[in-house]
């Protein structure tokens, strides 16, 4: 194993070790905090995934996230006390039963005309599950369309956007059914087996923990594989990989689908933690947010994304806490995004990357550093 | 008498009016190196793009074999047994030299097959093979965008070895190659020959006369002459075709 290797494999265990010890140091607020970060670290990941390892910039990943959160967001609305204390023994959200129509039924089938969407989420499994298959789902019908018909670059970056802003408005304007720019609020916790997910608890900051973990060491191990080389392979030159005999654009949509799923668990494991799921997650701001955490972590490095998008936001609630600087945040995040871009293409990851590299193969006297590769430029 | 490899029958392509190839049959028997001469435009890299794919024809047909790959997408037509060198050197830059080998060496090009760790002995071996063969033993850590234009060029040519197809179609291999890199990838290709066969389109007539048999002149999108090396040098038909320029030399 060469000494690169060792010091990747450490930089992991660190990482992961240093996140599930965190709780002895904070009380519950701070960890409900870290928790909402651990889960922005898991937006990183699949931002990397797909941006730095297929070439892929994805400018609409709140919608993954967003379809994930209101997935699991309208099992717990239902199983919150607000819906279920409303005069009727079925649960119904108090957000319909306050805009029905004047004798239209107090139940879930028909209070209003899209109402019975809801009935399948009565059972918690029901917006677990479909949390992961629904934007899993959408990922693998957009990626078909997109990607079978050879669009790539910019092309699938203004697609995504213009997918994740025509969802958001129809959530908006779906207003009966999502409660609109409200959003979904006063939700149950999560019960799985007996355990519920109170969100200031450590249960459920090592539950964000674990998944972060997962997803960690998950796509690490996926890029390992053949198909991880063959991916990037087709990031380089897909021209070149179709002459080889691969099928470019299953690989595009099988990884896209993987990052897709990434972002749903996010969505969900943040409606824990928040309590709350909001068509703010569908905002392009978000999403362009995403990917300059991953930028600045290092698109091409998995972890580096991860600890860029929790870095990021601690300093951000950092600096929240000094007023005069609440206001310039905005313009400290865009400094750092374009200092990052000229000065350290490849972000915290590939700086820290650099950095072993030259412990590990000091050039020789007299001898220039070879020259690192310079990521071709993806968008 | 041995199979017939490769058959282009009657193909042609019609650009909004211009034929670039038009009506041109050409068969390569198994095994056979074909060399491909024609002057600049003549039409040898779009007849390449349609026998691989990459552009639909719009007349004739090509087989492997037996099998009619006719207007297949390019990743059908490579799995049929059809590998290609492009005219500018093409691989994957952010991959080390010997990751470019290993993605040509897997096998199985579907995505779930490939959702497995590393190479067994033998496929190692192969590419290690492979290595050797190219000269490229010492640079296979090294980020495939730092390889000199010849190595570029080996190495695609390596790559097209490992993936192993039953017809190589190389287009201007020694374009931009100082002698003794030419001379070297006339050796590469010779040894190919025999296993695979081969199409090469090729400008340089010392390099023609150190591999070729057989020629094939294409002018103005269609077939000129055909023959051995002597007979296309002797040819009025072809000498003609390159008047203006230096005629072969
Ligand atoms: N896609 C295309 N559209 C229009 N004309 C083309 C296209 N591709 C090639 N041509 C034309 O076809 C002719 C043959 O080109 P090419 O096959 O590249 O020649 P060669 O490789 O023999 O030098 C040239 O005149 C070229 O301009
Ligand atoms: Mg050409």
């Amino acid at each position: 194993m060469s000494i690169e290797r060792k010091f990747q494999i450490a930089a992991y265990v660190i990482f992961i070790s240093l996140i599930f010890a965190a709780p002895v140091i904070g009380d519950e607020f701070w960890l409900n905090r870290i928790s909402k970060y651990l889960v922005y670290g898991m937006l990183g990941v699949a931002i990397a995934l797909t941006w730095g390892y297929a070439g892929i910039l994805n400018l609409g990943q709140g919608l993954f996230f967003g379809v994930g959160a209101y997935m699991l967001a309208m099992s717990l609305k239902l199983s919150s006390l607000t819906s279920l204390q409303q005069g009727s023994d079925k649960p119904v959200p108090d957000f319909m039963l306050w805009n029905a129509e004047p004798g239209a039924p107090t139940e879930l089938c028909c209070i209003n005309k899209g109402s019975f969407l809801w009935l399948p989420f009565q059972s918690q499994s029901v917006g677990l599950v479909l949390g992961l298959v629904l934007p899993v789902v959408i990922a693998g019908a957009l990626g078909m369309l997109v990607f079978r018909k050879r669009i790539s670059g910019v092309f699938v970056s203004i697609i995504t956007l213009a997918l994740v802003l025509l969802v958001r408005l129809v959530m908006v304007d779906a207003q009966p059914v999502t409660n609109g720019f409200n959003g979904l609020t006063d939700l149950g916790w999560l019960t799985i087996g007996g355990i519920e997910f109170d969100p200031y608890s450590r249960a459920t900051y090592y539950l964000c923990a674990a998944c972060l973990s997962l997803t960690l060491i998950g796509a690490r191990l996926i890029v390992e594989t053949r198909a991880g080389m063959i991916l990037q392979a087709i990031r380089d030159d897909h021209v070149r990989a179709r002459y080889l005999g691969f099928d470019v654009s299953l690989y595009q949509v099988f990884f896209f689908v993987i990052s897709a799923g990434i972002a749903g668990v996010a969505g969900m494991l943040y409606v824990v933690v928040a309590e709350f799921a909001s068509p703010t997650f569908m905002d392009l701001s978000f999403s362009v947010t995403m990917v300059v955490w991953a930028a600045v972590g290092g698109r091409s490095s998995l972890l580096g994304a991860c600890i860029g998008a929790i870095l990021i936001n601690i300093i951000e609630a950092e600096v929240s806490e000094t007023e005069a600087l609440v206001e310039a945040w905005k313009a400290i995040i865009g400094l750092i995004f374009v200092l990052v871009v000229l000065f350290m293409p490849r972000g915290l990851g590939g700086a820290a990357h650099d950095v072993v590299r030259w412990f590990v193969r000091k050039p020789k006297p007299g001898q220039p550093f070879p020259a690192l590769p310079q990521q071709s430029e993806v968008l | 008498m041995s199979a017939i490899a490769l058959t282009i029958d009657g193909l042609g392509v019609n650009f909004g009016g211009f034929r670039a190839v038009n009506n041109v049959s050409v068969t390569v028997f198994d095994g056979e190196l074909r060399v491909l001469l024609g002057a600049n435009g003549a039409g040898k890299t779009t007849l390449m793009d349609l026998v691989s794919g990459k552009t639909r024809s719009t007349q004739g047909k090509v087989f492997v074999y037996d099998t009619d790959i006719t207007n297949w997408p390019e990743h059908r037509i490579a799995r049929a047994g059809i590998g290609r060198k492009f005219q500018i050197p093409s691989i994957f830059r952010d991959l080390t030299v010997r990751q470019n080998l290993e993605v040509a060496n897997c096998r199985n090009p579907s995505v779930l097959a490939n959702l497995r760790f590393g190479f067994s002995r033998a496929e190692a071996d192969r590419v290690d093979d492979v290595l050797t063969l190219t000269g490229l033993e010492a640079e296979q850590e090294m980020t495939a965008a730092y390889l000199s234009h010849g190595q570029t060029q080996w190495l695609e040519l390596g790559m097209l070895i490992v993936q192993d197809p039953k017809v190589v179609l190389l287009d201007e291999p020694t374009a931009g190659m100082t002698q003794a890199e030419t001379r070297k990838t006339a050796e590469i290709i010779n040894n190919l020959k025999g296993r695979h066969t081969i199409l090469v389109v090729e400008h340089d007539m010392g390099f023609v006369r150190e591999i070729a048999e057989h020629i094939t002149v294409l002018h103005l999108g269609e077939v000129l002459a055909e023959g051995s090396v002597e007979d296309i040098e002797r040819n009025p038909k072809v000498r003609e075709a390159y008047l203006g320029s230096k005629g072969i030399s």
